[in-house]
């Protein structure tokens, strides 16, 4: 069975394009520098000079920049190597590439792709730590995709630059750069859109995004010893998910845990019971939980950082509690562990 | 040399146009904001006498002239102003909107400076696809100067040497509120200071100065070395918003605009412009009668074109 880190993959598609699709434009801060943007435009700039763009840290005009190139023609591919620095960029993110096909009644297309690499740990403090996709997932005609796979890049990332026709968010990672993921279907039909059940179970739902659907699968695999079954739904596609697959799986199992990189009001577990609650309010057998970050700012400290994130640990935690009610269970909880400790010597499989 | 006639007929044309907007405003046919470019027609008509089809203009909410002088279809303008499917975006777009890429004219945004960027890339990818002579003009007002986007935009098209022409209508008010108070910077410097050369027309009230002395810039441009600003120093007759005028509020001096507008070609007690207006007026009656006719934008259409 072959396998890759999610870096490769993002190496490959990056590649793929510019070679392949003439009409592909790489730009963004970095991505002519000996870092190539965690290592995923190495080599490009000087192979394709005209057509990889280092650009002045003016975030809001490169933005506009990509919407006008895209009109004439050109596949722009920006990348943000922190997520933060597309804040910067909603005005053109927001008031223009999401609207310019409907508020002009269908005379424009602005195919295009933004990448934003969300950080994590190692001190990332406040801002770069930021999760934006429930922001971005708001707005009518923007695609948001967090990948959670070599595989999902390879799909999505490709679908996107050779086929669709509008503005896509891909947000990446950081954490998952490194990792050795081993070969799997994602079984999408059309990869920017939809979710996939990644792990079939019978006892508990989770509902994960992006690096916690490897949390999730961590749970599950050490839950599964104590005869706890959970099914596993990476949610991936977080502006257009399965509603199905979601309510599928609910309607088995009737219990919701709802694991996410953000924060959890206003965002995806709020959608997630949204979609539960006017299908069918009483689906859920017990209320449902969602994990995401503290409701504060990220912290800088270690040792506050450390219980910022929810972890497998919180994970564990929070499917007995789904699963046994009330009552009191000997399962032991994994030791809290940060998962930049974990995953910086983890060598797959997944 | 232009032909002025033909050009004061295009300024007369539109400021004609937008008086009807005027006239049909009370009747609540036309649902949503009008920023009328009354007062500066000449800018938009001298510009564009320089313009070829195949060159774009990316534009803003106060859209009506460039629109009508670029190029853009009268019976489909009115039909959108009514949010009549047959509008040039079938009701979605309204008068803040306005667009249609088969005569150049790229989306209006109402988001002040937000569509200058846009002619910086799409002079990107022109450079990028080797295409040759074609002109990107980002037209804006004094207000967008301002904005961060403006600064990063000239920055952008000045190191890359795009063909983009920075096209700003000086109406010398951002809202309600005077240059004076909002500007500390001199913009001829200002483009300099980027390596942009800088031109500009303090007679914006003649169509046919607008259009030989942006000749020049547009020409500048399009033999491809580097971005040009141009500055058109003009005078906006009505209401920021509206219909109306608005000298009372005491924001600005009519007797300042008064001055302008005798200067104005299109006041000129000339023979010749009741023959324009009689043609003029048939134009716009058969427009009329074409937005009247065409249904109101189809309710089928309400999640059409979202993704």
């Amino acid at each position: 069975m072959s396998s890759s880190t999610y870096r490769a993959a993002l190496e490959k598609v990056m590649k793929d394009a510019m070679e392949h699709h003439q009409h592909t434009m790489i730009i963004g801060q970095g991505v002519t520098d000996h870092k190539g943007v965690f290592g995923t435009t190495l080599g490009l700039a000087d192979k394709y000079p005209s057509r990889v763009i280092e650009t002045p840290l003016s975030e809001d005009a490169i933005a506009g920049i990509c919407i006008g190139a895209s009109l004439n023609g050109l596949y722009p591919i920006n990348t943000h190597i922190r997520a933060d620095f597309g804040l910067l960029t909603f005005n053109q993110l927001i008031n223009l590439a999401a609207k310019y096909r409907y508020m002009f009644g269908g005379l424009f297309e602005v195919p295009l792709m933004v990448r934003m690499v969300i950080g994590r740990s190692w001190g990332q403090g406040a801002q770069h730590s930021q999760s934006l996709q429930s922001l971005l997932a708001h707005i009518p005609g923007l695609v948001v995709v967090m990948p959670s796979s070599p595989q999902s890049i390879l799909e999505s990332y490709q679908y996107a630059i050779t086929s669709y026709k509008g503005p896509v968010i891909m947000l990446e990672h950081r954490l998952m750069y490194e990792l050795e993921f081993e070969k799997q279907e994602t079984n999408l039909v059309n990869p920017l859109f939809g979710s996939i059940k990644i792990r079939v179970g019978y006892d508990v739902t989770v509902v994960a995004t992006s690096v916690m659907v490897l949390e999730a699968k961590r749970a599950a695999e050490y839950l599964e010893g104590y005869g706890i079954s959970v099914e596993i739904i990476d949610l991936h596609s977080i502006s257009h998910p399965d509603h199905q697959i979601v309510l599928n799986s609910i309607r088995k199992t009737g219990k919701l845990l709802v694991a996410d990189t953000s924060w959890a009001c206003y965002g995806v577990s709020a959608e997630i019971n949204r979609i539960i609650n006017e299908t069918d309010s009483l689906m859920l057998k017990s209320p449902a939980i969602s994990l995401g970050m503290a409701p504060a700012p990220c912290p800088t400290a270690k040792s506050l950082e450390d219980v910022y994130y929810p972890d497998v640990h919180d994970l564990v935690a929070s499917i007995c509690k789904l699963h046994f009610g009330g009552k009191s269970n000997s399962i032991p909880l994994p030791m809290k562990q940060s998962m930049t400790d974990f995953y910086k010597h983890f060598k797959g499989p997944f | 040399m232009y032909d002025r006639d033909l050009l004061l007929y295009e300024a007369l044309r539109i400021r004609m146009i937008e008086e009807k907007i005027i006239d049909l405003y009370p009747s609540d046919q036309i649902q949503s904001p009008v920023h009328l470019s009354i007062g500066q027609e000449a800018a938009a008509v001298g510009v564009c006498a320089n313009l070829n089809i195949s060159d774009w203009v990316f534009i803003n909410y106060r859209g009506h002239a460039f629109y009508l002088a670029k190029g853009g279809p009268l019976p489909q303008f009115f039909a959108e102003l009514m949010g009549k499917s047959g509008g040039i975006s079938k009701g979605k777009a309204g008068s803040m909107h306005l667009a249609d890429p088969n005569h150049g004219i790229m989306g209006a945004s109402a988001v002040v400076a937000s569509t200058i960027s846009h002619a910086v890339g799409a002079a990107l990818a022109s450079r990028i696809k080797g295409e040759n002579s074609r002109v990107f003009v980002a037209n804006f007002g004094d207000g967008a100067m301002e904005q961060g986007a403006f600064y990063e935009s000239l920055n952008f098209a000045s190191i890359h040497k795009l063909p983009v022409l920075f096209l700003c209508e000086d109406n010398g008010l951002a809202v309600h509120t005077s240059r004076g108070d909002r500007q500390a910077f001199d913009v001829k410097k200002l483009s300099e200071a980027f390596g942009i050369s800088f031109i500009s027309i303090e007679e914006g009230y003649e169509p046919s100065i607008v259009a030989e002395v942006s000749a020049r810039a547009i020409t500048k441009v399009r033999e491809g070395s580097g971005p040009v600003f141009l500055l058109i120093r003009t005078l906006r007759y009505k209401e920021h918003v509206g219909p109306g005028e608005d000298f009372s509020a005491g924001y600005r001096s009519e007797e300042v605009a008064k001055a302008w507008k005798q200067k104005d070609p299109l006041f000129e007690d000339s023979a010749k412009f009741d023959e324009f207006k009689m043609r003029i007026n048939r134009e716009i009656e058969d427009a009329l009668n074409f937005a009247y006719l065409s249904p109101h934008a189809r309710v089928e259409d309400l999640l059409t074109d979202v993704i």
